[in-house]
């Protein structure tokens, strides 16, 4: 029982670190505290839900038309919203107000279109796969597999390729990355449309698993942050142990105690982390302006 | 007639729900989205002394005031440790903590059923405010008291010092002001009036669920706030008649229920984004945010 607590956690875990590596993607190389990344999840699973609910296509080519039209979205965000802020030079928090501005607009217009409800995307029976006692459901084999795959390209990519030698660099110091000669908005459309792409793979993995509806953005964002901040900022690395121990906390948080107070103590844990360790279990210190 | 007046009241609530808002975001510059946090507590406070004790309604206000006042102390440790992004991290923590208690603790706060029938404000003795009349003289009476009372601070010794705390901490620190005590008193003043708005709704409308006190509710404030303009008090003023009058404008024009309530949101968002853009300090606001 207690085994499968922790499978159940480790899957959740998994798709939070998903969410939080498309937000940190953001968060750490450009401050922005993208809070659109929820509407980008919300929009992302609505693609998916009329591409394969309504239009009937297949699974993984829904997946892909998703997560290429979030990409596309995320881009939007950055070109329309971001990037003017960014050349009148606005203030952090400037930028955050407006992209809850942002957030506001894309979930309702998604609400407007889609309707309040939820809505289920496969009414069947969900397949099971059983070890033993141990049951993990069709969706969360799917979340941990594609799940598990993407994370690990990503580590990958983010160690040894040069964009995530870049993706580094302009985390680090913008301005001499900028002098350096690279061109920083091309960096940046790039690291939002990957951030699109992560924000849609959750998205899809979970919408299949659990149904969507148009609020489902702002809890699974607030989780995705925690882990980030859990995990440590500035460290893309860090977001996985991060995701993966706020996963499998809270699902023993379900086990031993209540699910109704779930959310209470991961913010409990968010608090104590910032007071305690604002770095995180892995970042380094470093002073905040 | 009702139906203004009835508009009239929210506008007056609102006003002193942004207003105390104004105080640590726009004056302070510490971007706290706890706001709708402390109007919750003030309306469950409010709620359970208005339903236990029959007391008049000056001593019901001032012990929730500053019961909210108290609860406050959280955010303003977490002002002084914590800067930036994390303290808005910290603040929105607080928020969701509040909500679920709110939401989960259901033997005190009734849960999600929320609490119902609370009795009406009674003022001094046994005179009952009742009816849209009532409520519409007091909330006047109060929002033009607690406008005045804003405007006195701003220009006071007070409110200067806390506009050199949004300008430069660490000089207000090296002339000789603990910004500590300042950010404190800051945050009980502001978490003080939110709990009065919260009160008073409670009692106005006789009753509360927590879904009016979540995250969205502070992201409402928020925009009703930078909207209008932060870092004055005619700029709050503005923001809250602006974000009232809105909805109630785009009801004549005859849309479908369904569709309202998201187009109204819609506008709210579009309008941030635009204001953020062209005029960050807002329509009437006298500073921008850092």
């Amino acid at each position: 029982m207690l085994l499968q607590f922790l499978i159940n956690g480790f899957i959740t875990g998994i798709l939070y670190s998903i969410a939080a590596i498309g937000f940190a993607l953001v968060y750490n190389t450009t401050r922005i505290f993208h809070i659109a990344a929820a509407a980008v999840h919300v929009v992302a699973a609505y693609i998916f839900y009329s591409t394969y609910h309504i239009l009937g296509l297949p699974l993984v080519l829904a997946g892909i038309i998703s997560t290429l039209l979030s990409a596309l979205l995320s881009i939007l965000c950055e070109w329309c919203v971001y990037r003017p802020q960014y050349i009148k030079n606005a203030s952090i928090n400037v930028i955050m107000i407006s992209s809850i501005g942002l957030m506001t607009v894309l979930i309702n217009m998604v609400a407007m279109y889609f309707g309040n409800e939820t809505k289920i995307l496969n009414n069947n029976i969900q397949a099971t796969y059983t070890w033993g006692t141990l049951i993990v459901t069709h969706p969360q084999m799917l979340q941990l597999i594609f799940g598990g795959i993407f994370i690990i390209i990503f580590v990958f990519f983010v160690r040894y390729s040069r964009f995530g030698l870049r993706i580094n660099a302009l985390s680090n110091n913008p301005i001499l990355f900028e002098t350096l000669g690279f061109n920083i908005y091309i960096t940046r459309t790039y690291i939002f449309a990957l951030s699109g792409i992560f924000l849609a793979l959750n998205s899809c993995l979970s919408a299949y698993d659990i149904g969507i509806n148009p609020y489902t953005g702002m809890p699974l964002f607030i989780n995705a942050m925690v882990a980030m901040i859990i995990g440590g900022v500035g460290r893309f690395d860090a977001c996985i142990l991060g995701g993966i121990s706020l996963g499998i906390l809270q699902s023993f948080l379900v086990y031993y105690f209540s699910a109704n107070w779930q959310n209470a103590i991961t913010f409990l844990l968010l608090l104590l982390f910032l007071f305690f360790r604002p770095q995180g279990i892995l970042g380094y210190k470093k002073r905040t302006v | 007639m009702e139906y203004i007046l009835h508009i009239i009241i929210i506008l007056n609530i609102y006003i002193l729900l942004v207003l105390s808002a104004n105080l640590p975001i726009g004056m302070s510059n510490l971007l706290s989205v706890a706001q709708a946090s402390f109007y919750g507590i003030g309306a469950y406070l409010g709620a359970f002394f208005l339903i236990k004790f029959q007391l008049p309604f000056i001593v019901i206000a001032l012990f929730t005031m500053f019961l909210t006042g108290v609860s406050s102390l959280i955010v303003s440790f977490a002002s002084v440790k914590l800067k930036g992004d994390y303290f808005v991290l910290a603040t929105l923590g607080f928020q969701m903590i509040i909500f679920t208690i709110l939401y989960n603790w259901v033997e005190v706060t009734g849960g999600s059923y929320g609490i119902a029938d609370i009795p009406h404000i009674q003022l001094f003795g046994k005179v009952e405010v009742t009816g849209v009349y009532g409520y519409f003289v007091l909330t006047t009476f109060l929002s033009l008291l607690i406008i005045f009372l804003f405007i006195y601070l701003k220009q006071s010794p007070f409110g200067r010092i806390i506009k050199a705390i949004r300008t430069d901490e660490i000089a207000v620190a090296a002339l000789g002001r603990n910004p500590v005590s300042f950010k404190i008193l800051t945050f009980f003043i502001s978490a003080a009036f939110s709990g009065l708005a919260g009160m008073i709704y409670a009692s106005y409308v006789s009753y509360i669920d927590p879904t009016s006190f979540s995250i969205d509710e502070s992201i409402f404030i928020l925009c009703a706030l930078f909207i209008g303009g932060i870092g004055n008090v005619k700029g709050p003023i503005i923001g809250a008649l602006f974000i009232i009058i809105i909805p109630e404008l785009l009801r004549f024009i005859g849309l479908p229920d369904a569709v309202a309530a998201n187009l109204r949101q819609i506008i709210y968002g579009l309008i941030l984004i635009i204001i953020m853009y062209f005029r960050p300090q807002g329509l009437w606001g006298e500073t921008v945010l850092k």
